[in-house]
């Protein structure tokens, strides 16, 4: 699917229908990689590099355009179950023209810091902020779940509140090495800066992307340490909450067992004294009751 | 003491559906306020204070959700929740 944009005089435009300078693919077919392939002369592999989730961010000079490829979040559905994966995007900067080629939509161009953008090279920088400041929003959401599944854990006997915390852990084992790739990337975007054609203005704002960059990364390693280390004590947490309803089970067949003993002794069809008095019944009863009060006392005797 | 509650009707207008960020975004609106607010699809009800039962929601974008508030400052709860859906969550 292609989406076009333009962008002219610090200005940029969406879904234009024509003349726009800025190509959105998201997804490309099979007849969209081979004309990008054919006319832009993207090479194939590189191509392949933007839609391959498992791809490293990365950068290449080719003699038209410089492909740039980074990671940036996944859109979240509620059927990943709490595993927040990575994918990449491509862009494919030329003199006169950005190819972006997307593995799904996300919205482009949106949000403030696309409101002026001066040039295609600009441009490029601005989307890869927006792919941090995603990742951050990411974090931001890890960190509320996590929250929330330990406050679930503290009552909980079922593994599946583990589980859940166990799949945060590895979604963040993904973002750091996402994030990690991304600043090597923006490293070799500043090194190489005088060949893509930034301006000091555009250098100022890779430095500002380095610390974005960094921050996030510290964020989300912050986020895993705790994880991680915390999660030996939450697996007891759920082991002692089983504990303590096994201990609630226990009391209640001890104070029931004692109780059925007494009466099943008088229940045996043998003849014992005072069998047919009329007040066995009741007497029976009071054996029984005192077994339970028995059980009581000898529990708290020994403070189980 | 008699709660207020108020009812609203939103669409989920986003591309993306109600998806990580815009979950969390509603969350801690609600928790600005002291009502209670449920979202109701026509398949399920979610508390909105919840980000567990929020993200199992699924609402796909164009998705019709009813939003409930029932407290001392339901009508501000939900002016702010139509307002965060309206600005696509604060995202952009």
């Amino acid at each position: 699917m292609l989406q076009l944009a333009r962008v002219v005089n610090g200005v940029i435009t969406r879904n234009v229908e024509s003349d726009g300078n800025v190509y959105v693919y998201v997804n490309p077919s099979e007849a969209e990689r081979k004309y990008l392939a054919e006319t832009f002369k993207l090479d194939e592999h590189t191509l392949n590099s933007a839609l391959d989730p498992d791809e490293q961010g990365r950068m290449e000079f080719e003699p038209e355009h410089v492909a740039i490829i980074f990671k940036r979040p996944h859109n979240y559905s509620s059927e990943e179950e709490f595993v927040f994966r990575v994918t990449s995007a491509g862009l494919f900067l030329f003199q006169d023209k950005l190819i972006v080629i997307l593995s799904e939509s996300v919205p482009m161009f949106e949000g403030k810091a696309f409101t002026r953008i001066s040039s295609l090279q600009e441009l490029v920088l601005k989307i890869v902020y927006s792919s941090i400041a995603h990742f951050v929003g990411h974090l931001k959401v890890i960190n509320a779940v996590s929250e929330s599944l330990e406050d679930q854990i503290n009552t909980s006997m079922q593994n599946k509140y583990l589980l859940d915390l166990f799949s945060l852990e590895k979604s963040l084992v993904y973002y750091l090495n996402a994030i990690n790739s991304n600043s090597k990337l923006i490293e070799r975007l500043k090194l190489s800066a005088a060949k893509i054609g930034f301006t000091a203005e555009n250098i100022e704002f890779i430095d500002d992307l380095m610390i974005e960059n960094s921050q996030c990364y510290e964020q989300a390693s912050i986020y895993s340490n705790i994880l991680a280390s915390m999660m030996d004590a939450r697996a007891s947490i759920v082991s002692n909450n089983l504990n303590w309803l096994m201990k609630t089970l226990t009391i209640i067949t001890i104070a029931i067992m004692l109780p059925t003993l007494v009466v099943s002794i008088f229940s045996m069809n043998v003849e014992f004294p005072g069998r047919t008095h009329p007040s066995m019944f009741w007497i029976v009863l009071f054996f029984a009751t005192v077994s339970v009060f028995m059980v009581r006392i000898v529990w708290l005797w020994k403070r189980w | 003491m008699f709660k207020r509650s108020v009812t609203q009707k939103v669409v989920v207008a986003n591309a993306a559906g109600l998806h990580a960020r815009p979950c969390l975004a509603i969350v801690n609106t609600v928790r600005r306020f002291k009502s209670r607010v449920e979202i109701r699809t026509d398949r399920e009800v979610v508390d909105a204070n919840e980000i567990l039962q929020l993200m199992s929601l699924g609402a796909a974008e164009g998705t019709e959700l009813v939003l409930t508030a029932t407290g001392p400052d339901a009508q501000q709860v939900i002016a702010a929740l139509v307002d965060l859906f309206a600005n696509h969550f604060g995202l952009y």
